[in-house]
């Protein structure tokens, strides 16, 4: 036990490691005894945090006044596990699932200083997480990358496509890609351009609630994306998530035709202008829909360009504005009104972009329905400025597919034919009176 | 015995991390199935409570009402803590002189038995150091925290619990006393206070489950026991003191078990179901006939151990059978109970050759159905024969409606808790503290001095209202117009008669209908003698005070008809009332408020009575 000092104790209180056992005595003689905890971030001036023997944290404002006392130090720093960098790499099984993480909720865990989730970095975490995984076979974890999706850009995407294309080479039956939900769907669009030919399915899965509480979801995704990835004839990018409330049924999407439609429900994913590809549930998996087929053969990644964006059309959206958004860049993708409307204020800006070789193509921000130009005037003035409709493509794919088709080409009049191509079954071509899936 | 309390109250204001309000509710519209998995807090320990309850792999069904959010379902990330319900809680702590912490941090305790939606229950510690004195005698109350009720439970299947969301997130105050209590009673009158103290908030909800207990008894030499969620206050005491001989029983066992020299069990469960088929009856018979089996386990030393000793309803045996209850095996035997079950003492000698045992051993039999299910429960009975060598187990128990209490999961620890980063930390000001101290609510031996001064009513009867929670009852009443004699005497002698008989029924008795039934007995519609009955017919099911009236057969007797009963009665009785004079009035007045069943006041049958005596023409002859 080390002495009480007589001195202001928060200066001294703040270098101590986290873990510490202390004794706060106050000028008022109350005395607190318990174990130094990372105070939150949106804490107040000068609290200290304790965690009590009652498992309670408390937050204790230090005076001056107060008497410290540092009754033990911790053995190791926080009690985190110990990393297992010096591990031997785990023998690569053929025909094994490959497990790819980007990071995300899927991966991450409450850190207790910031007070928000952060992705987690190890292997032999995340498989301390999910102990089930390898249950109906090999699962071959690789780390990518320890971000949340917001922070994921299409330089990444190319990243991760090298990666599956990798896995693949190296005798993967199947790959699964764990991603923060935030920008799933952009990665799963821009993933079902990039791969050619793919040899087995590529299972984008992520989880609305972290791993680190009883209720997650994640387990169940997981374990579901894996038990698909293991499908034998499947050959596209889908995304599995929850697809209802309960633990006991995943929806699969085609990777190009989804989208995150609600902040925080386990089955915020959902499949816009068609049903679903299938399931997985009790009685397996089950593709009840159209997919593509694996193919033989080796896997190409394709390339993307980085100078595409979306605008997003409002009332009181400036033609000067939107027109500097879109200078620096090769092809833009409207999110406009209905559908597939902008105020014909950004005519001018339009017809030059244009002429400049700009491909300025136009989807709608209903997320639901096509774009057509030949309904209303407007439409029918965009199309003569050079607008491309892209029928019921959602802004994001066309995004993803727009950097992929702008890197595939540098001539507008053959980006637009490509942006007009079916590839990853991105268009539906016919919209069933039961609405929404 | 040393007992503390933990006393959980639910507030009356909205739920405690959503804007949901705090009522239950019959209206389903969906139910949503979840499994939960055991998960480590900031010490990446896994607490051994959770890890338990997690083991049953079960799936839970909650049940959605109208009132129901995504928050409820762990669909949303939760709202900000409830300030009203933080200002209750603060203003309790100020009433029990308590200290309100600086920073109130919302913490996550691990509950994996399907109760939280989120597997965990959100709970904060908000003031310490607190006390609150009863009849002159202080009791410490450590802590006060606030945090979220949980699911209630509406149905248990094998592989399934059902759940219900509207009690999930009502905010609940939860108040600990120190382990000064020193008997059931104590116990009770401590709750009682507390109680008062609460409702004094005027904050509080009110019926069935709205106030629930947790007592914690530890006695000498014994362990310190949690039983979880005691819901009527009348049986405090009996849990207390079951416990306590529950206690003893079992420290007799573990005497009996060291002289005896006894291991730790440690011989292989043996398949015997070829020995019991041509016997067996019960669960065990049934298992044979089912593609089931029966197991047995020998338990060294033990034999003689399992029963009852002599005057007691305690019994290790129960205990055994408890804990393997609670790993999913109902039907557990043991060599004890011999002969039950078609186990009769040749198939028990039978079993103790098979089994290796001798006289001094007992044994176990488990009815397994399906094949391989038993592993589980196997495990925990070896393990709580274990115990029995070593003490008693500290553990959380749920209690039964007689007054006894069941095993239901090992006590948890503090690795069960770890911050809810979801909701930021709440400062306590002392701008806050002062305004809650300017309006501070009466505390509860002022208002009982107050009610005593207005109404004249004596000080313990008031206090009587008070502990049962129906002083506000009494103050509404009594300001409708309601002479403060009847209403006490309404609420202290007839209401609780009337709940003791019917329960379920008291839920009944809202103030408005209270006040009919006055309105109604003021107005002549039945006597004060039809006061029990017509309670009574309420809390069955009639609609109406007067429907009770009806079926209670109190419609008022008419004037008429009582003075025609009066005149019938003197004229039957002419000669005894010849024989004995004035002193006949005494066994007529009694036969006719037998038949008048309480339809008119007593003082008008007395009336009624004299007036038919008066009027009887004088005895003829004589002259």
């Amino acid at each position: 036990m080390e002495e009480g000092s007589l001195s202001d104790p928060w200066p001294r209180l703040k270098g101590l490691p986290m873990g510490t056992t202390v004794e706060l005595a106050g000028a008022d003689g109350r005395t607190w005894q318990g174990t130094l905890v990372p105070s939150h971030e949106l804490s107040g001036e000068r609290i200290v945090q304790l965690k009590l023997d009652s498992g309670y944290n408390v937050g204790i404002r230090v005076h001056p006044a107060d008497r410290l006392v540092v009754l033990e130090r911790p053995a190791r720093a926080n009690g985190e596990p110990s990393a297992s960098g010096a591990s031997p790499a785990p023998e690569i099984l053929p025909g094994h699932v490959a497990l790819l993480t980007t990071g995300g909720t899927i991966a991450s865990r409450v850190d207790y200083r910031t007070g928000g989730v952060r992705p987690v970095r190890e292997e032999s975490e995340i498989l301390s997480f999910y102990p089930d995984l390898s249950r109906d076979g090999p699962v071959h974890v690789i780390p990518v990358f320890d971000r949340l999706s917001e922070e994921i850009s299409p330089p990444d995407w190319a990243t991760l496509a090298a990666h599956v294309a990798e896995a693949f080479r190296r005798g993967a039956h199947g790959v699964v890609i764990a991603h923060g939900t935030d920008t799933l769907a952009f990665t799963s669009a821009a993933l079902a351009f990039q791969l050619r030919r793919l040899p087995g399915p590529v299972v984008l899965v992520g989880a609305q609630r972290s791993p680190d509480r009883p209720s997650s979801d994640g387990p169940g995704n997981l374990q579901a994306a894996v038990r698909l990835a293991r499908h034998t004839t499947l050959g596209e990018v889908v995304v599995l998530m929850h697809a209802g409330l309960s633990d006991d049924r995943y929806a699969i999407h085609r990777g190009t035709r989804v989208r995150k439609m609600h902040s925080s429900r386990r089955d915020a994913f959902q499949s816009r202008n068609g049903p679903p590809l299938g399931w997985v549930g009790a009685e397996g998996v089950v593709l009840d829909q159209p997919y593509r087929s694996a193919e033989a053969g080796e896997v190409t990644v394709e390339p993307l360009e980085s100078r595409g964006g979306i605008l997003w059309s409002f009332p009181g959206l400036d033609a000067a504005s939107a027109a500097r958004f879109v200078e620096p860049l090769r092809g833009v993708v409207l999110a406009g009104t209905g559908l597939g409307h902008v105020s014909s204020i950004h005519l001018p800006w339009i017809r030059e972009a244009v002429k400049r070789g700009v491909v300025v193509a136009m989807t709608t921000q209903c997320l639901e329905g096509p774009a057509d130009p030949f309904v209303y005037a407007t439409g029918r003035e965009l199309l003569r400025a050079g607008v491309l409709y892209l029928d019921d493509l959602l802004p994001e794919t066309a995004y993803a597919k727009m950097l992929w088709a702008l890197a595939a080409s540098t001539d507008p009049v053959e980006v637009r034919r490509l942006m007009k191509l079916d590839l990853a079954g991105e268009f539906s071509p016919r919209h069933s009176v039961g609405g929404p899936a | 015995m040393k007992a503390g309390l933990e006393v959980h109250q639910q507030l009356a204001t909205n739920k405690l991390f959503c804007a949901c309000p705090s009522e239950l509710s019959e209206s389903v519209t969906a139910v949503v199935r979840r499994r939960l998995r055991a998960t480590g807090g900031e010490s990446h320990q896994i607490d051994p409570a959770a890890a338990f309850q997690a083991a049953r792999g079960l799936t839970y069904a909650y049940e959605a009402v109208t009132t129901s959010c995504l928050v409820d379902l762990d669909e949303e990330p939760p709202h900000p803590l409830n300030e009203d319900a933080l200002n209750v809680a603060l203003t309790m702590a100020l009433l029990l002189h308590a200290r309100p912490l600086d920073e109130v941090e919302v913490m996550r305790k691990i509950v994996v038995d399907g109760s939280n939606t989120a597997g965990f229950q959100r709970t904060a510690l908000v003031a310490v150091d607190g006390f609150v004195e009863v009849a002159g005698r202080r009791y410490s109350t450590p802590t006060i925290c606030l945090e979220e009720d949980a699911a209630r439970k509406v149905g248990e299947e094998q592989d399934e619990l059902g759940y219900r969301l509207d009690r999930l997130g009502i905010p609940l105050i939860e108040i600990a006393t120190g382990p000064e209590i020193r008997s059931g009673a104590e116990a009770r009158e401590v709750a009682e206070e507390l109680g008062a103290l609460l409702r004094a908030t005027g904050k509080v909800r009110r019926g069935i489950g709205s106030i629930r207990e947790d007592l914690n008894v530890s006695t000498e030499g014994g362990a310190r026991v949690e039983i979880k969620g005691v819901q009527e206050l009348r049986l405090l005491h009996r849990y207390a003191e079951i416990e306590e001989e529950r206690q003893k029983v079992l420290l007799g066992v573990q005497g009996t078990l060291r002289d005896r020299k006894v291991l730790p069990p440690e011989g292989l469960p043996m398949d015997v179901s070829d020995a019991l088929r041509p016997v067996a009856s019960g669960p065990m018979g049934e298992a044979l006939a089912r593609d089931g089996r029966v197991i047995a386990l020998g338990l060294p030393g033990f034999s003689g151990l399992l029963r009852s000793p002599p005057g007691s309803g305690e019994r290790l045996g129960r205990e055994l059978a408890d804990s393997a209850r609670a790993a999913g095996l109902r039907g557990l035997f043991h060599s004890d109970e011999v002969p039950a079950q078609g186990v009769d003492a040749s198939c028990a000698s039978t079993l103790r050759a098979r089994l290796g045992l001798g006289p001094e051993d007992a044994f176990v039999l488990f009815a397994e159905r399906p094949v391989g299910s038993a592993e589980r429960a196997v495990a925990a009975v070896r393990r709580r024969a274990r115990q029995a060598i070593e003490g008693i187990p500290s553990e959380t128990r749920d209690p039964l409606p007689d007054g006894r209490s069941r095993y239901s999961r090992p006590l948890p620890g503090r690795d069960r808790m770890y911050p809810e980063t979801d909701v930021p930390p709440i400062p306590v000001t002392a701008e806050r503290l002062d305004r809650l101290r300017a309006s501070l609510p009466q505390r509860p031996e002022l208002v009982r001095a107050r009610i005593v001064r207005e109404t004249g009513l004596g000080g313990e009867l008031v206090r009587q209202m008070q502990r049962s929670g129906d002083l506000e009852l009494f103050e509404t009443l009594v300001g409708q117009g309601h002479s403060a004699g009847s209403v006490s005497r309404l609420l202290t002698q007839d209401l609780p008669a009337v709940r003791e008989q019917v329960p379920s029924g008291s839920e009944r008795f809202s103030g408005s209908l209270l006040d009919s039934v006055l309105t109604e007995l003021d107005r002549g519609a039945f006597s004060k003698e039809g006061l029990p009955p017509v309670l009574l017919a309420l809390s069955r099911g009639a609609v109406s005070v007067e429907e009770a009236i009806q079926r209670a057969g109190l419609a008022q007797m008419s004037t008429t008809e009582l003075r025609e009963a009066a005149n019938r009665l003197v004229s039957e009785n002419r000669a005894m009332i010849d024989e004995r004079g004035p002193a006949a009035f005494s066994p007529l007045m009694g036969d006719l408020m037998r038949a008048v069943r309480g339809r008119r006041d007593g003082k008008e049958v007395a009336e009624a009575l004299r007036a038919a005596l008066s009027d009887r023409p004088a005895p003829t002859g004589g002259a």
